[in-house]
């Protein structure tokens, strides 16, 4: 399936966007089927990103599981005004899966992560087979500038903080925190005017 | 040493990564409450972050898939939040999923088959604008009024069943015993072809009568459809018709559960 061509914003009924917002406006009152319906479409995604941060498999599908129970307790809560539903639910789980990684900072599976900057970005690739957006988004990625790029990457890919990244990188918290936001925007700028 | 702070709106993007914590988020969120560009702007920004999610595909174990049907029988679920909520609520994730770790606050182990549906008169209210917003609309099709749609999701005896549509797909049904409502959908139909659509009956003692038309949405999902009159011991029926305004069924039942 060919990802829609317009933003979010002006993405006609029937695109992928529509679709996981209706189906997402099911499981709001309970319909099972369609919960299945949209865990097919956002599970590869979750779970990708959740165990890029957690690392550890078993922690990975705890908080995978934790994170689709939410999708199903807060359905109602989607707003299609206030971003699409893909958005809503990586969001709820990256947020969960660094939520975790910083509640148990001394565990086992933190320590084992690598602190090398360029780690999580060369992961991506590692992670990844035959994905469509993997090729757009790395493609995008290549537009920033290393330090915006490495910002961006280890903060989302590898969990860390601004600050954490700051020490990463050996840079001022500030500079790091302006990178991310200039990275950002130009990768957003970039997945959207490339489509 | 003092720790050198950046001035609040250049930390949209690190708020949009999830890289902020403890006095940096609070004092983010304070900024944004009271400034809708970091709020847009964060919106916009978490678009560019899911296509990152998206690039790091990869497919969970499928017993995963199994558990969660276990989990969500016995999980219930949240209200929609109301239009008075902070504007730090707006770009953050639902509320709970941060602050509270308990994923089963408020679950109440329920009947695998019949799940309350416990939502106040703004929840469900809510829920249908969701849905009637969200979904595209039905080609050749009424659908059915949001205010019949409310007032059986409002009803304080809804009760939510499913069941297995023989030719394929769910069937979702919300039911208010009281006001003799329900609310039909469905998801994963079989396509039919352009001549034929799929018709909801009241099979009740010595009458059928039809309930409407499915309105098909894409993917196989359709509905609303809402029936009303319903009375104790009716049950409900879906079959397959070619002629619009056929008076009773003239095919095989291809699910009949009773009410």
């Amino acid at each position: 399936m060919s990802p829609p061509r317009r933003p979010w914003a002006e993405a006609p009924a029937g695109t992928d966007h529509a679709d996981l917002a209706a189906l997402l406006a099911r499981v709001a009152i309970g319909d099972r089927a369609a919960f299945d319906a949209m865990y097919d479409r956002v599970a590869a995604p979750v779970f990708g990103t959740v165990r890029g941060v957690v690392r550890d498999p078993g922690l990975s599908e705890e908080v995978t599981q934790e994170v689709f129970v939410e999708v199903w307790r807060a359905a109602s809560r989607f707003d299609a005004s206030k971003g699409s539903p893909m958005a809503w639910v990586t969001t709820i789980a990256h947020r969960r899966a660094v939520d975790r990684v910083r509640s148990e900072q001394r565990s086992a599976a933190r320590d084992r992560r690598a602190a090398s900057p360029m780690i999580a970005y060369d992961e991506v690739a590692e992670t990844v087979e035959d994905n469509l957006d993997r090729d757009r988004v790395r493609r995008c990625l290549g537009t920033l500038t290393d330090l915006q790029r490495e910002a961006v990457t280890l903060a989302y890919y590898g969990g860390y903080t601004y600050r954490e990244v700051a020490g990463l990188l050996r840079v001022p918290a500030g500079t790091v925190s302006t990178r991310m936001r200039d990275g950002l925007i130009r990768l957003r700028d970039c997945l959207g005017a490339g489509r | 040493m003092r720790v050198r702070r950046p001035e609040p709106h250049t930390l949209a993007g690190a708020y949009a990564l999830d890289a902020l914590d403890g006095p940096d988020q609070a004092r983010f969120e304070r900024h944004a409450a009271r400034c809708q560009e970091c709020t847009r702007e964060v919106t916009g920004l978490r678009e560019a972050t899911a296509r990152l999610a998206a690039a790091a595909a990869a497919q969970p174990p499928p017993a995963l898939k199994e558990a969660l049907r276990a989990e969500t029988a016995r999980t219930r679920q949240l209200p929609p939040v109301t239009r008075d909520s902070r504007a730090a609520d707006r770009i953050r994730p639902p509320a709970d999923a941060r602050r509270l770790g308990a994923r089963r606050l408020g679950a109440r182990r329920l009947g695998a088959r019949r799940l309350v549906l416990a939502v106040g008169g703004a929840a469900a209210v809510a829920a249908v604008t969701v849905w009637v917003t969200a979904s595209p609309g039905p080609p050749g099709g009424q659908p059915a009024a949001s205010q019949e749609i409310a007032t059986v999701l409002t009803a304080p005896d809804a009760v939510t069943m499913t069941a297995q549509v023989r030719t394929g797909g769910t069937a979702t049904i919300v039911m208010s015993h009281h006001d003799g409502m329900l609310v039909f959908t469905a998801a994963g139909l079989r396509q039919l072809p352009a001549a034929r659509h799929y018709e909801l009956w009241v099979i009740g003692p010595g009458r059928d009568r039809p309930a409407g038309r499915l309105p098909m949405l894409s993917h196989g999902m359709a509905g609303p459809v809402v029936a009303a009159g319903l009375r104790s011991g009716d049950r409900l029926g879906l079959t397959v018709e070619t002629a619009s305004g056929t008076r009773r069924p003239t095919t095989p039942m291809i699910l009949e559960l009773t009410l």
